[in-house]
């Protein structure tokens, strides 16, 4: 039961994306169409998972018994270039359907704050093992939901007038902002 | 010596992130609900260009070209392990505040994109005045920005308050929506006065 | 196999270099960061409990072996003789994971001076009311030598309703925190007493 009320507040009220302001980057980049929000969505779930898993045992078994804890920032992003790497050859060999569809966003996941991001959160709460696995997929889940909405919104954006000095970047932060208000209305589902 | 200048001054108007550079908008998003926030993380990604860009420069000739994004994910990783230890030292309450957006300047995609478009290959001094250049356009958008949002979100700036008790502040914009909606105003203002002075802006 | 030579020797360079110089600045900084921390998360509580500036407190500090496991203690010095402690203790159990609390101890009267909850994650509205005053002001005056328990179970702490797992994990921290004083009074004043003299010994 708490590990549900966990999986919806990280979807819904706590959403990564427009509550806690992780992968903006790529939020603003490659949601353009929705398509391409889709594969991005599905390539952060699949790494983020990964790497929350790898990150927390590294972090218990390895850095706090020897108490490295103060390299930790260094040790993930370490961690999570060679996991995309991996990820990569792993899927350019094994299978190339999958590599076609999420091969050109593996490489923007590196510098994605939202993987980062949710390792770093992993450990601030404290989690278990699978309270932080949870944590981890319906954190990312919830970056895919926002990416996809958002997404259809710009597509919309796209054929409507919008004020010259506002268009691009602009309008899109604003409608983010207005997003953002709207998944507010979920705090009352939690607590 | 043109040079020197034209570098000096490109990041505080020409590529001024996050605005005209749309890079590094998580923390410009994040911690700006006050000034204070603002302006500390500003300086910690200053602090972490110039170095990095400075240090990178250094080995450009050295870093084979094969492990080049991976000894410069090492070289900024260290700087921000740093930046974590002096603030925790020395600014123990702002390095509470800004949390794991402290770590995070490890992915901010500006000191990375900063690395590999001019450090790599400028000499050292001219990557440092670069990133210095860069960070203080950076510091000054994300204090702009916190500035705004605290006066009129919270009725202070810089903790100090500046409105009397007849005003009612505008809450939402301490809040998440708030960010998103401020930042998103001052681009769309600064894209009108780049088209009034004439400038050709693609965004 | 020259060219990966090179890659792995300028990579395990890096990594050397800055591990190095990551290492070195933590011991430098190590215990001011430690300071730090204590002075801003335990020392409001400390002030409270034993009303005197948290920067004379924080000097006094000993770590107690119990039979629960390891507990933090600081202690104040009148006249000569130890006359207040604070003892952290962390309680397990709580809905949103483990509390810590402090508990204050005067050494005259054998009476606790108070409750203060360092760190919970518990839910706002329910069991975060483990904050609130009109609860901790419970442990005012109570006895070290009776067992402090809920009025359900004979004591005489009014328990938070609606939040049992937090006023349990509460009863965890405080019975540790009585049993480590009341089991290790002797390790504790001899402690106290090597300290001092070791103080003096510098001076």
């Amino acid at each position: 039961m708490d590990l549900i009320l966990l999986a919806i507040s990280a979807i819904f009220v706590n959403n990564i994306l427009l509550a806690q302001y992780l992968g903006n980057c790529p939020f603003m980049g490659v949601s353009k169409k929705l398509s391409t929000s889709l594969g991005m969505g599905v390539a952060v779930i699949f790494v983020a998972t990964l790497a929350s898993i790898f990150t927390w045992l590294v972090y218990y078994y390895i850095l706090v018994p020897l108490e490295l804890k103060y390299i930790q920032t260094l040790i993930f992003i370490l961690i999570i270039a060679s996991l995309v790497q991996f990820v990569e050859i792993f899927l350019k060999r094994f299978s190339k359907g999958l590599y076609n569809a999420l091969g050109i966003y593996l490489p923007l996941i590196t510098t994605n704050c939202a993987v980062m991001g949710i390792a770093l959160l992993n450990i601030k709460h404290e989690f278990g093992f699978w309270e932080m696995v949870v944590f981890s997929i319906s954190s990312a889940a919830g970056f895919t939901l926002a990416i996809l909405l958002f997404a259809s919104i710009r597509e919309r954006l796209f054929i409507s007038h919008v004020p010259q000095f506002m268009r691009g970047s602009a309008i899109a932060l604003v409608t983010a902002g207005i997003m953002s208000l709207s998944f507010m209305g979920f705090c009352g589902m939690v607590n | 010596m043109s040079r020197f200048l034209s570098v000096l001054v490109h990041g505080i108007w020409k590529d001024l992130p996050p605005f005209r550079l749309v890079l590094g908008l998580c923390p410009a998003l994040a911690v700006t609900a006050s000034a204070n926030n603002g302006m500390g993380m500003g300086l910690s990604v200053t602090f972490v260009l110039i170095f990095s860009n400075l240090t990178i420069s250094l080995l450009r000739n050295i870093i084979p070209d094969k492990v080049r994004i991976a000894s410069y994910i090492v070289i900024i990783a260290t700087l921000v392990v740093l930046v974590e230890m002096i603030l925790q030292a020395y600014f123990f309450g702002l390095s509470q505040q800004l949390g794991i957006y402290i770590p995070l300047i490890v992915v901010n995609c500006i000191i990375l994109g900063r690395a590999e478009a001019f450090a790599a290959r400028n000499p050292a001094f001219l990557s440092a005045v670069d990133g210095f250049s860069v960070g203080l356009g950076f510091t000054f958008s994300l204090t702009l920005v916190g500035s705004i949002r605290e006066i009129l979100g919270a009725g202070t700036w810089f903790g100090i308050p500046l409105t009397g008790p007849d005003f009612e502040p505008f809450a939402f914009l301490v809040k998440a929506p708030g960010a998103f909606i401020c930042l998103g105003l001052i681009l769309g203002l600064m894209n009108a006065y780049g088209r009034w002075r004439g400038e050709n802006v693609i965004q | 196999m020259r060219e990966i030579a090179k890659l792995v020797l300028v990579l395990g360079l890096i990594c050397g270099i800055s591990a190095g110089s990551l290492s070195t600045v933590r011991t430098y900084l190590a215990d001011r960061i430690e300071q730090q921390n204590d002075l801003f998360v335990r020392g409001p509580a400390l002030e409270l409990l034993l009303q005197q500036p948290a920067q004379d407190i924080l000097a006094n500090k000993l770590i107690i072996d119990s039979p629960e496991g390891q507990a933090l203690l600081f202690y104040i010095m009148d006249t000569g003789r130890v006359s207040g402690l604070a003892i952290e203790t962390v309680g397990k159990g709580g809905y949103g994971g483990d509390i810590s609390l402090m508990l204050g101890v005067n050494m005259e009267s054998n009476q606790l001076l108070g409750l203060e909850i360092i760190k919970h994650q518990e839910t706002p509205g329910i069991g975060a009311q483990i904050e609130k005053t009109t609860f901790r002001n419970q442990w005012r005056k109570l006895s070290t030598r009776d067992p402090v328990r809920l009025i359900a179970a004979g004591g005489t702490i009014d328990g938070i309703s609606g939040a049992t797992y937090s006023t349990n994990a509460v009863m965890d921290g405080t019975q540790k925190a009585i049993s480590a004083f009341n089991n290790s009074k002797d390790q504790i004043s001899e402690l106290i007493q090597q300290a001092n003299s070791a103080d003096q010994q510098i001076e």
